[in-house]
């Protein structure tokens, strides 16, 4: 009989102790696999949300001269304080400089005005000022008509928000300000990150939006490179028109992939935290089973007394409960390992992007509980090896 | 198991202790179990151990079998001197090079009696085949090798202690100590029990060291010690005359 068949023995004898005392492990473990797994799953979604996307665009946005800021007004809001001194006539240049890379180019403009479908009315949904290639370069189809530099171009969102009874809304009137305007067209619904603003948002041709607002500066330029490969080269392209309009640099240029990178590092930033936090109750788990054993080896004194007395050595006792403590906590970390396929493939299904375990979670969770069944394993069979036989005999 | 031993080691007392004494507690409360104890005892002896409750018999035993450390005094086996040794070392002879028995049994009621008698080998990490053999060779020298599946809550008390003794044996020890083995069985098998001491003493020339209160038991032996207050009172050869062969009893 070696040391895990007694284990087994021992932790089959007391099931619904070894339930209890598993339990521990159990939560831990499920809580980190569960959210690293999740983590893993968002990461690999926001990644391929943006490939298919963002990965050829290169944004111009205002900055402070020599700032070198490199923030993205559409998701970081407000252009960090810089004003802008970008115009639709920079956009004009880049379209046509001679750069094979440059693909399409269009200025971006926030139009600081209400848009209702009366007058008066606000229904709280944004106005932009964009140019004719926008769409394309933001990969957002249309369900009706077309930009043609005339009307408005409703996001799908929008077009609900504006109008929620009538199932075309082409060819009805909105007012941004006072001034009426025809929809000429009715985006796809976009799936994916990107696409939850221009969802919501109403598209107005961005001199007439300049103009109605009384501006003569753009929020940004888009920029879309003609191939991912070719996104650096477009950059530089990019920069080289720009410096030449804008000696004194106050302009930055963003790589939508540089925002990937920040955004699935935030995204692993917030997963490793949260499995961090998890972790510590697998450490309670620990102490748990500690507790335990400690628990197991003053009810088995006698036996102890009996293998010592037959000529166990301490190591081949110290063996045999950390073998236990070790198996109980392997057990409740194989059974946390399935809750945890069981509930992120719940989740998954829910949130609507692909499940599944990550192998790394698994293995390292599984080791993890090996470890903390170990560790804390340890001190009580420690004091089961120490024993003398006599000493450990005489309790009945 | 039985290692070759030197010319010197066959020839010296398998067990020579001299100014063994063993204290419990300390300050107030402190018992002298063992007051300066010193003895030889010769390979292929059968002694018994008497005296009144408290008189130190069990603890001199549990000295003796390497359960407890002595307070004081030298300890040899075979010639050896185990005074210093490491607990290693003291678990290593425990149950191969001295084998004890208990008034209470001590088998793990987990085990078959085949796995209990096997016990210590595992320990001594005797190959499996051989170990197998050994203890059922025991098993059928103690007359119980048809229980060898039994569980321990299977077996009678008589039964359960010669599944006991089989265990103590089967590694081939150079002595057997008994602490009262007798006192948890009734009077018959009890005697069975101590047939099967005294065979083994007589066939396989075992030293055995055994403790008892009865006095009958006590004149099977071919020596007795008598202890009071941690001291021997007296120790002295039974005549031949005088002894009466358990066996005997049994068979006839
Ligand atoms: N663990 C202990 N702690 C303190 N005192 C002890 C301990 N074990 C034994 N003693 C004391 O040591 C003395 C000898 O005890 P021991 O058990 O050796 O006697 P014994 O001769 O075996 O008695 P019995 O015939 O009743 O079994 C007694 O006074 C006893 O109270
Ligand atoms: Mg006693």
């Amino acid at each position: 009989m070696n040391a895990f068949a007694i284990a087994l023995d021992s932790i089959w004898r007391h099931r619904l102790r070894s339930v209890l005392t598993a339990l521990g492990v159990v939560i831990g473990v499920f809580a980190v696999v569960t959210l690293t797994s999740l983590g893993a799953s968002v990461r690999s979604y926001v990644q391929g949300q943006f490939a298919h996307v963002g990965a050829t665009i290169v944004t111009v946005s205002p900055a402070n001269p020599g700032s070198g800021a490199n923030k993205h007004p559409r998701f970081a809001g407000a252009p960090g304080g810089a004003p802008s001194t970008l115009t639709v006539a920079d956009a004009q240049a880049l379209a046509a400089a001679p750069h094979a890379h440059i693909q399409r180019v269009s200025a971006v403009a926030d139009i600081p005005l209400t848009l209702g479908t009366s007058p008066a009315a606000s229904s709280g949904v944004a106005v932009s000022g964009v140019q004719g290639p926008f769409f394309k370069i933001e990969q957002i189809p249309f369900l009706h008509g077309r930009f043609d530099g005339s009307g408005v171009v409703l996001g799908y969102g929008a077009a609900h928000t504006l109008f929620p009874h009538v199932a075309n809304a082409m060819g009805r009137s909105v007012y941004v300000g006072t001034h009426a305007f025809r929809v000429v067209g009715i985006l796809k619904k976009g799936s994916g990150i990107a696409a939850l603003q221009s969802n919501r948002e109403v598209f107005l041709p961005i001199g007439t939006g300049l103009k109605l607002a009384g501006l003569s500066t753009v929020a940004e330029i888009v920029v879309q490179a003609n191939s991912t490969q070719n996104v650096n080269a477009a950059a530089t392209a990019v920069t080289q028109v720009m410096t030449a309009r804008h000696p004194s640099k106050n302009f930055s240029i963003t790589k939508e992939s540089q925002l990937l990178s920040t955004v699935t590092s935030t995204v692993s930033t917030i997963t490793t935290f949260l499995a961090g936090l998890a972790a510590i109750s697998l450490l309670v788990g620990g102490i748990g089973i500690m507790n335990i054993m400690l628990v197991t080896v003053t009810e088995r004194f006698r036996e102890i007394g009996i293998r010592k007395a037959m000529g166990a050595r301490d190591g081949d006792i110290l063996v045999q409960f950390v073998a236990e403590s070790v198996l109980l906590a392997l057990l409740g970390g194989a059974v946390g390992v399935g809750l945890s396929a069981i509930a992120s493939s719940i989740v998954a299904h829910l949130a609507g992007f692909p499940g599944g375990l990550t192998v790394s979670a698994v293995v390292l969770a599984l080791v993890f509980s090996i470890l903390v069944g170990g560790v804390f394993g340890v001190l009580p069979a420690m004091r089961a090896a120490r024993l003398m036989p006599v000493d450990a005999l005489r309790t009945e | 198991m039985s290692q070759a031993r030197t010319a010197a080691e066959s020839s010296a007392p398998v067990i020579s202790v001299s100014t063994l004494t063993k204290i419990y507690g300390q300050g107030e409360v402190k018992v002298t179990a063992l007051d300066g104890v010193s003895v030889e005892i010769p390979r292929g002896q059968m002694v018994a151990l008497m005296g009144p409750s408290g008189s130190g018999k069990s603890t001199l035993m549990q000295v003796l079998g390497l359960l407890d450390r002595p307070t004081s005094g030298s300890y040899r086996l075979n010639g050896q001197d185990l005074s210093r040794v490491s607990s290693r070392t003291m678990a290593e002879l425990r149950g191969r090079r001295i084998a004890f028995v208990f008034q209470g049994i001590h088998l793990l009621p987990r085990l078959s009696a085949l796995h209990n008698v096997e016990l210590p080998m595992v320990y001594a990490r005797v190959p499996a085949a051989e170990r197998r053999q050994r203890a059922t060779d025991a098993l059928n020298r103690v007359g119980v090798g048809a229980l060898v599946h039994r569980m321990p809550n299977q077996l009678s008390g008589g039964q359960a202690q010669r599944v006991a003794i089989a265990r103590a044996v089967a590694p081939g020890p150079d002595l057997l100590l008994a602490d009262e083995p007798t006192g948890a069985l009734d009077r018959a098998s009890g005697r069975e029990v101590l047939g099967v001491f005294q065979s083994l003493n007589q066939s396989m020339g075992l030293t055995i060291v055994m403790v008892t209160h009865d006095p009958v038991v006590g004149r099977h032996a071919e020596r007795i010690i008598e202890m009071e207050d941690g001291r021997f009172l007296r120790d002295y050869a039974v005549d031949d005359g005088e002894r009466i062969w358990a066996h005997q009893e049994v068979s006839a």
